[in-house]
């Protein structure tokens, strides 16, 4: 069941169209990933989403309800973890929490206890009592996240939730961010990060100039492009790359450090094609392999049209 | 039925929770204020304008004039209230665009109404804060001992506080995210405002002090000291009725504008 809606949603700035006319729906319980390069209407999406920039045109619907008619009761409901928002640097890491939850109206008691539980889970109990202007990138992103998951939402929304963290924290908020949609949350996550979002989504839209080009599972997508299949391999001696491209299912030939890599229409067909080559000319083959493409690779070619 | 259908519901607002979310945005702005209170107050601009300007003002009008007692009270007091209570709202919006606060707040189930009343509270108990000291002093040191009198001031103190701080949040309509601008707006606004009015002397000498409001404070100060006013026999009736029209006045405009320039902060 759809729990966001967004029909035809655009935002222009003055001639700049920097979302044109997108729709998605997210289930219930679903990790969903926004994917695009720097520019390509991520930030100006989530923002839509979350109350901060009003759409040009469309519409967004949160809980079967009109958001932009409901502000005030859909916000209550959800929360946000945005690039372009920041924590209060004068405030401590835990009058930061304190100052959100009563912006959401929990109770001195909740509030209290759930700042204690959020600080000590994203590892800042220690330094709870600091100015936030005293702390880290990785930490101020933590509190930014943990300021998010005060009101306990139903729809957590992350713009680039990982982007410029430590290997540590990173490991630490992709775990946290399983842990919580394992609890029921819906998760709308945007990322350029391709194994973010291959190890968190549930599905993925990708975005390029202000519109979606794709909208798939991780392993559907890469399974478009099952036709491009990358076949790696090497001999013994040197052949050359006009020998190679002749070769029936062969779509491009790169020469690499360990020997050649193809990318073929039918993988099998130039399986086959490969090990009689081999033969002919009294090759030995040294290494075969059939990776799968990456989601990089995948994001790419949907990106430039290929 | 389950919990997710449960919470779809409760967004649906029924007419008799209005009160309630009325009451629940007004304790939302009290959280705002607050915060406000904590980060802004030892700002150097809010200082600069709200403390140092008044000592400073308050030498330059007084020394080597012959002021009577009670106008030195009424203008002392009349300058610190002024000055503090519209030195916080202005630099709010515009430092929190800056930082990027302000765009965690309106993702938070609060309305830019909310946001808007909570920097106004700011102001106001910091005026109320500074102003109430000189009037205790002046009213030990020229042994005021009239309850009544003391009441009206006291009252007086706590309608001023709210209108200036009403006024001054219409300052930081401009969509600007550099704090130093709009102090250079506030100084223009806010001065000749207490030049026209007439503190430290007599306001019905100075015909032109019934265009600034600092000037209906002063009077009901004066009033409180001398037991007369400016403005006849129901002076000070007309004082609260301009001072509340102008607090409720500027409360609106602010509330509109910010509603209506509030994108702009975000896509400047």
């Amino acid at each position: 069941m759809a729990i966001i809606e967004v029909e035809n949603l655009s935002k222009s700035f003055g001639e700049v169209k920097a979302v044109n006319e997108i729709s998605f729906a997210v289930s219930e319980g679903e990790i969903f990933g926004f994917l695009g390069p720097n520019g390509a209407g991520k930030s100006t999406t989530i923002r839509m989403l979350t109350g901060v920039l009003k759409p040009t045109s469309g519409i967004v619907k949160m809980f079967g309800k009109n958001f932009w008619e409901n502000t005030i009761p859909i916000k209550q409901l959800i929360s946000s973890v945005s690039e372009t928002a920041n924590v209060y640097n004068d405030l401590n890491g835990m009058y930061n929490l304190l100052l959100m939850a009563q912006l959401y109206g929990i109770s001195k008691k909740v509030r209290e206890e759930r700042a204690v539980v959020l600080l000590k889970k994203f590892e800042l109990y220690d330094k709870r009592n600091l100015k936030a202007k005293a702390y880290s990138k990785g930490m101020k992103q933590r509190l930014l996240i943990c300021m998010a998951l005060m009101s306990e939402p139903k729809i957590l929304f992350l713009d680039e939730p990982t982007s410029g963290l430590d290997v540590q924290t990173s490991i630490l908020v992709r775990h946290l961010i399983k842990e919580y949609n394992q609890k029921g949350m819906t998760i709308f996550l945007t990322t350029h990060n391709m194994d973010v979002a291959n190890e968190l989504c549930d599905r993925i839209a990708i975005i390029n100039n202000g519109k979606i080009v794709s909208l798939n599972a991780p392993e559907k997508l890469k399974k478009l492009f099952q036709e491009n299949h990358k076949i790696e391999f090497s001999f013994n001696r040197d052949v050359s790359a006009e020998e190679i491209k002749n070769m029936s299912s062969t779509k491009e030939v790169e020469k690499t450090k360990e020997g050649w890599s193809l990318i073929v229409n039918d993988v099998n067909k130039s399986l086959v094609e490969i090990i009689e080559f081999a033969k002919l000319r009294k090759l030995e083959i040294t290494r075969i392999a059939t990776p799968e493409p990456s989601l990089e690779e995948i994001f790419l070619k949907i990106i430039n049209g290929r | 039925m389950n919990n997710a259908t449960k919470d779809k519901k409760s967004i649906v607002t029924p007419r008799e929770s209005k009160l309630n979310q009325f009451l629940s945005q007004i304790n939302r702005s009290f959280a705002i204020s607050k915060k406000n209170v904590k980060i802004y107050y030892n700002k150097g601009p809010v200082a600069i304008q709200g403390i140092a300007f008044p000592i400073i003002l308050f030498f330059a009008f007084t020394i080597g004039r012959q002021i009577e007692p009670p106008h030195v009270v009424s203008g002392l007091v009349s300058l610190i209230i002024f000055l503090t209570s519209t030195s916080i709202a202005p630099i709010v919006f515009p430092w929190e665009t800056r930082d990027k606060t302000l765009e965690k707040l309106i993702t938070c189930p609060i309305s830019i109404k909310t946001i808007v009343l909570g920097d106004i509270w700011g102001s106001f108990f910091f005026g109320v804060l500074f102003s109430i000291f000189p009037l205790i002093i002046g009213i030990v040191l020229l042994s005021l001992w009239n309850a009544l009198n003391i009441g009206i001031m006291i009252v007086a103190i706590i309608v001023a506080a709210f209108a200036f701080s009403c006024f001054s949040s219409i300052l930081s309509v401009p969509p600007s995210d550099t704090p130093s601008y709009t102090m250079i707006l506030t100084i223009i606004v806010k001065f000749p405002l207490i030049f026209l009015s007439g503190i430290f002397g007599s306001i019905e000498s100075a015909p032109y002090s019934v265009l600034s409001p600092v000037t209906y404070f002063t009077d009901i100060i004066n009033f409180g000291f001398t037991g007369s006013s400016a403005f006849g026999p129901l002076g000070i009736l007309l004082d609260f009725a301009v001072l509340l029209t102008f607090g409720f006045g500027f409360l609106g405009l602010s509330l509109y504008f910010h509603g209506k320039v509030l994108q702009r902060r975000f896509t400047a």
